[in-house]
C-alpha cells in the first residue's frame, strides 16, 4: 500500500450534528487505481463521510488530503463541492439524482463543466472556440454513453430510462469530469442479481480502462467482497476494522456489529462471519 | 339528499352569491349595456341585463346538472327528471338569493334612502334596472321567474348537448390543440424543411414591415407598449425561466434603465444631454451593475426569502425616486421630461418608427435568449433549477450562474426601460409601480415560462386584449384574476409551454420509446458489456 501513490488521504474526520457525532475520527486511505469500501450497518456514517468528501458538509476536525491531477496535495476541507468536483472528485448518489428533464446526453454534458473554457460573451457570439468546444462536448458525452454501455439512448430523457440505464447514466456524467476518484453510494441499490452482476463488472472496467481510483459504499456483501482492495468498516461513526476482504470476514468485531455481541460470542467466528458474507 | 339536489342547491348557492358581488361592483350595469346591442327591444326593459341574467340562469342550471353524475343503466327518463330537477333547485335558490337582494334594495329605494352613500354603484338608475323599472317587489319576483326557467332550460340544455362532461373535453381538446401545434403535419414540414422555414420567416417579417404603415397612432402606440412588454417578458424569462428564481421586483431594473436614460439625456434635473445611443449602452451596463449588485446579498437565499426581498428591493427604488430629499438628483414625484430619443433627419422618431426599433430590440433579445438558452450556460442553469445540490456537485458555480443570470435579465429589464422612456420622453416614479413587475410575472405565467412564442403570445393576450376591451376597462383586473384561475386549472404549463416546461409540469411519466429500449437491452446484455472491456 505504501509503494502506491496515494489519492486521498482522510485524518481524523469529525462530523458532528449538534450531540450526534455522525462520524468520528475516521482515517483512511484510498492508493492509486484502488478499489476501497466502506461497510457498515445502517446510520453508521458512511454517507455523511461521503459528504465530507465531496464537501457538501464541512468536517469539524481532520483534515482530507487529495492528490490531484498534477499530484498536488490540496487539503479539501474548506472547500465547496463545485471546486472539489474541479480537483477531480465525482460522484453519484444513492437514490439517483439525474436531471430528470434532461437528455442523457445533456446530463453528461452538465457534467462536463469544470472543463468548458468558454464565458457568456462568448455564448451570445458564438465564437468558434465555443462552437468547438460544444462539438467537442456532444463527441466525448457520446462517447461515455458508449462507453457506459447506452449507446443510442442520449436523445432520450433521463427520467424515461430504465433504472439500471438510469444508475448508469449517472456514472457516465460523473466520469464526464475525467475524475481521478469516483465516489460511489451504492450503486448497486434495488438492482436485481444480474444487473448487479454487469455494475461490478462495469466497476472493474472504471479502474482497468480509466485508471480511476474508486471509493465506494456498498451493502451488498457479494459485490463489496469481490470488488474490493480494502474494506473499512464503520460502526457509530468509528472505524471498527480496516483490511482486505479476508481479514475483514474474519474480524470478531464486524460479526458483532452486523449480527449483535451474543449472536457472535455463540457462534463458531468461523462460519459465523461465512454467513455474514454469504448474506 | 340526494346528488341531484345537493348539486342544484350548490350551484344556485355559488350564482346566487356571485350575482350579488356583481351587482355590488356594478358590473351587471356593463353587461347591460354590451348585450343591449344583441337584444333589439324597442320596450323600455334594460333587455341586455334581462340576456344577461337569463344566460347565468342557463350556466347555472347546466352547471347544476352537469354535476350530477349519469347513473348507468337508469331509464332515460329518470336522468331526464334528474336534470331538470337540478336545473329547477339551482334556479330556484339562486333567483332567491338574487331576487331578495333586489327586493331589499328596491324597498330602500322607495323609502327614499340614496343608497350610493353606502356603495358608489348604487345608484337610484342602477337599482331601476335590477328592478326591470317596476316595484321591489314585482322586479324581483321577475327576475327570480327568469332564473327559475332559465335554471330549468339549462339542465335540460345540459342533458341533450351530452355536456356532462363538458369541461373535460373543452381542457382534451384544449390539450390536443397544444400538442397539435408541435405535432401537426404542417408543423412538421416547417421544422424540417429549411426552405418553408425562412419563407414563413420572410413573410411574418414582410406583415411586421408593412403593418404598422396601416395602423393608426393609436395602435401602432399600444403595439409598442406590448412589444416593451415582450422585452421584459423575455428578459425575466432568463432569471425566473432559465434560472428558476422567483424575482418579483422586475420593475427596479426597467427603473434604472429609464431613469439612466432620463437622468442621461434629459436637460433637466442633471442637465447632462448626452446622445440617446450612449444613453442606451450606459442604462444598460448600469441595469446589469444594479443586479449584480442586488444579488450579492440576494441570492443566497432561496425560493419564497428571494421573492419577497427582491418584492421590497422593487419597491424601494421607486420610493428612492420618489423622494422630496432627492428630487434635485431623480426628480422627484415629477418625474424626468424631455427625453431624448433616438434622431431620424434631425426629427425624433414616431410612433411608428419607435414601433419598428422595438421590433428590433426584440429580435436582439429573442437571438441573444436562444444563443444563452443553447449553451452551456443554458444547460447549467437548466441543472440548477432542477436540483441545485446535484448542479454544484457537477462544478457548477451556483452564485456566479445566478449572478450572471441576474444580470443578464436585468440589462434586458433595463434595455425596455430605455425604450419605454425615451417613447414618452418622460418617466416618472409612478411608471415604476409593483404592477409592472406582477404583469410581466403574469405574462410570462400565462403564456408559458421558458418559451419565447409563450412570451410573445402572453404579452399580447395580457397587455393587448384588455385594449380591445376598452369597455370594460374597469373590470380588467377582475378579468384578469378569473382568466388566471382557470389557466392555471385548464393550462398550467401556460399557453404555449417550452417542450421541456411541460414535462416538468406533467406528472405521469411518458412511455419511454419503443426503439431506444431495445437499443439499451441490446447493450445491456452481458456478452456486449464483457465484450467490449
Amino acid at each position: 500500500m505504501s509503494s502506491q501513490n496515494i489519492v486521498l488521504e482522510t485524518r481524523k474526520v469529525t462530523k458532528r450534528f449538534g450531540g450526534l457525532t455522525a462520524v468520528s475520527g475516521v482515517n483512511l486511505v484510498i492508493p492509486e487505481k484502488g478499489i476501497i469500501s466502506v461497510i457498515g450497518p445502517n446510520g453508521a456514517g458512511k454517507t455523511t463521510f461521503f459528504n465530507c468528501v465531496s464537501g457538501f458538509y464541512q468536517p469539524d476536525e481532520g483534515e482530507i488530503i487529495f492528490s490531484d491531477r498534477n499530484n498536488k496535495h490540496v487539503d479539501l476541507v474548506g472547500f465547496a463541492p463545485d471546486n472539489i468536483v474541479a480537483l477531480g472528485i465525482s460522484r453519484t448518489y444513492q437514490n439517483i439524482r439525474l436531471f430528470a428533464n434532461m437528455t442523457a446526453v445533456e446530463n453528461i454534458m452538465v457534467g462536463m463543466h469544470p472543463h468548458l473554457k468558454t464565458t457568456w460573451f462568448e455564448a451570445i457570439l458564438r465564437t468558434p472556440r465555443l462552437v468547438k468546444e460544444e462539438k467537442d462536448s456532444i463527441t466525448e458525452a457520446t462517447r461515455l454513453l458508449q462507453f457506459v454501455g447506452l449507446a443510442g439512448a442520449g436523445d432520450e430523457l433521463a427520467r424515461n430510462l430504465p433504472y439500471g440505464a438510469q444508475r448508469r447514466l449517472e456514472i457516465a456524467r460523473a466520469l464526464a469530469n475525467k475524475p481521478r476518484l469516483l465516489l460511489l453510494d451504492e450503486p448497486t441499490a434495488g438492482m436485481n442479481n444480474k444487473e448487479t452482476a454487469e455494475m461490478t463488472e462495469f466497476i472493474r472496467r472504471l479502474r482497468s480502462e480509466l485508471g480511476i481510483s474508486i471509493f465506494l459504499i456498498e451493502h451488498d456483501m457479494h459485490v463489496v467482497m469481490g470488488i474490493s482492495d480494502y474494506i473499512t468498516v464503520l460502526d457509530y461513526g468509528e472505524k471498527i476494522a480496516e483490511g482486505t476482504p479476508e481479514q475483514i470476514q474474519k474480524n470478531p468485531r464486524v460479526i458483532e456489529a452486523y449480527l449483535g455481541r451474543g449472536a457472535a460470542a455463540g457462534l463458531h467466528k468461523k462460519s459465523a462471519a461465512a454467513d455474514v458474507v454469504a448474506q | 339528499m340526494p346528488n341531484y339536489i345537493r348539486n342544484g342547491l350548490r350551484s344556485g348557492f355559488v350564482f346566487g352569491i356571485v350575482i350579488i358581488f356583481l351587482i355590488l361592483i356594478g358590473f351587471t350595469r356593463v353587461a347591460n349595456e354590451l348585450l343591449a346591442p344583441l337584444v333589439k327591444g324597442t320596450s323600455q326593459l334594460p333587455m341586455g341585463f334581462i340576456l344577461f341574467m337569463a344566460l347565468l340562469g342557463l350556466w347555472a342550471g347546466a352547471s347544476a346538472a352537469k354535476r350530477s353524475p349519469v347513473l348507468m343503466g337508469m331509464p332515460d327518463t329518470y336522468q331526464k327528471w334528474n336534470a331538470i330537477i337540478s336545473g329547477l333547485i339551482a334556479g330556484i335558490i339562486g333567483g332567491a338569493f338574487v331576487g331578495l337582494f333586489i327586493f331589499v334594495l328596491g324597498s330602500i329605494q322607495t323609502k327614499g334612502m340614496d343608497m350610493r352613500v353606502y356603495l358608489a354603484q348604487l345608484s337610484p338608475d342602477a337599482i331601476k334596472m335590477l328592478t326591470l323599472g317596476r316595484v321591489a317587489w314585482a322586479g324581483a319576483f321577475s327576475i327570480w321567474l327568469i332564473f327559475v326557467i332559465t335554471g330549468i332550460a339549462g339542465g335540460l340544455l345540459a342533458l341533450f348537448s351530452d355536456s356532462f362532461k363538458l369541461g373535460e373535453r373543452m381542457s382534451s381538446s384544449w390539450k390536443n390543440m397544444s400538442a397539435g401545434i408541435g405535432d401537426s403535419a404542417i408543423a412538421k414540414t416547417v421544422n424540417q424543411n429549411a426552405v418553408v422555414r425562412y419563407i414563413l420567416y420572410g413573410i411574418f417579417i414582410i406583415i411586421l414591415l408593412i403593418l404598422p404603415s396601416f395602423l393608426g397612432k393609436y395602435w401602432n402606440y399600444t403595439l409598442g407598449t406590448i412589444g416593451i412588454y415582450i422585452i421584459m417578458g423575455l428578459g425575466i424569462n432568463i432569471i425566473i425561466g432559465m434560472a428558476g428564481l422567483l424575482n418579483l421586483g422586475y420593475v427596479a431594473f426597467f427603473a434604472v434603465g429609464a431613469y439612466t436614460v432620463g437622468l442621461l439625456t434629459a436637460p433637466a434635473p442633471q442637465g447632462l444631454h448626452w446622445n440617446f445611443w450612449i444613453g442606451l449602452l450606459v442604462a444598460m451596463v448600469m441595469a446589469a451593475f444594479v443586479g449584480w449588485l442586488l444579488g450579492i446579498p440576494v441570492l443566497r437565499l432561496r425560493g419564497d426569502y428571494l421573492a419577497i426581498v427582491t418584492l421590497g428591493f422593487g419597491e424601494m427604488i421607486r420610493v428612492l425616486v420618489r423622494s422630496k430629499a432627492l428630487s434635485s438628483i431623480f426628480g422627484g414625484p415629477q418625474g424626468v421630461r424631455d427625453i431624448a430619443g433616438p434622431m431620424i433627419f434631425g426629427q425624433r422618431f414616431t410612433e411608428r418608427e419607435y414601433l419598428y426599433l422595438i421590433v428590433a430590440v426584440i429580435i436582439f433579445t429573442v437571438f441573444i435568449t436562444i444563443r444563452l438558452q443553447n449553451s452551456h450556460l443554458g444547460r447549467a442553469w437548466g441543472a440548477m433549477r432542477e436540483d441545485q445540490t446535484v448542479a454544484q456537485a457537477m462544478g457548477i458555480n451556483i452564485f456566479r450562474y445566478k449572478l450572471l443570470a441576474f444580470a443578464l435579465g436585468a440589462a434586458i429589464g433595463g434595455l425596455a426601460g430605455v425604450m419605454f422612456a425615451s417613447r414618452n420622453q418622460y418617466t416618472g416614479p409612478e411608471d415604476h409601480t409593483l404592477m409592472v413587475s406582477v404583469n410581466v410575472l403574469a405574462l410570462v405565467i400565462v403564456g408559458g415560462m421558458g418559451s419565447i412564442p409563450g412570451i410573445i403570445l402572453g404579452s399580447f393576450v395580457l397587455k393587448g386584449l384588455p385594449e380591445l376591451l376598452r369597455q370594460i376597462e374597469d373590470y380588467r383586473l377582475l378579468v384578469f384574476g378569473g382568466l388566471l384561475v382557470v389557466m392555471m386549472i385548464v393550462k398550467p404549463e401556460g399557453l404555449w409551454p417550452s417542450k421541456r416546461r411541460q414535462l416538468e409540469m406533467s406528472d405521469v411519466d411518458l412511455p419511454p420509446e419503443t426503439d431506444a429500449l431495445q437499443v439499451l437491452e441490446e447493450q445491456s446484455s452481458d456478452q456486449k458489456l464483457r465484450g467490449e472491456s
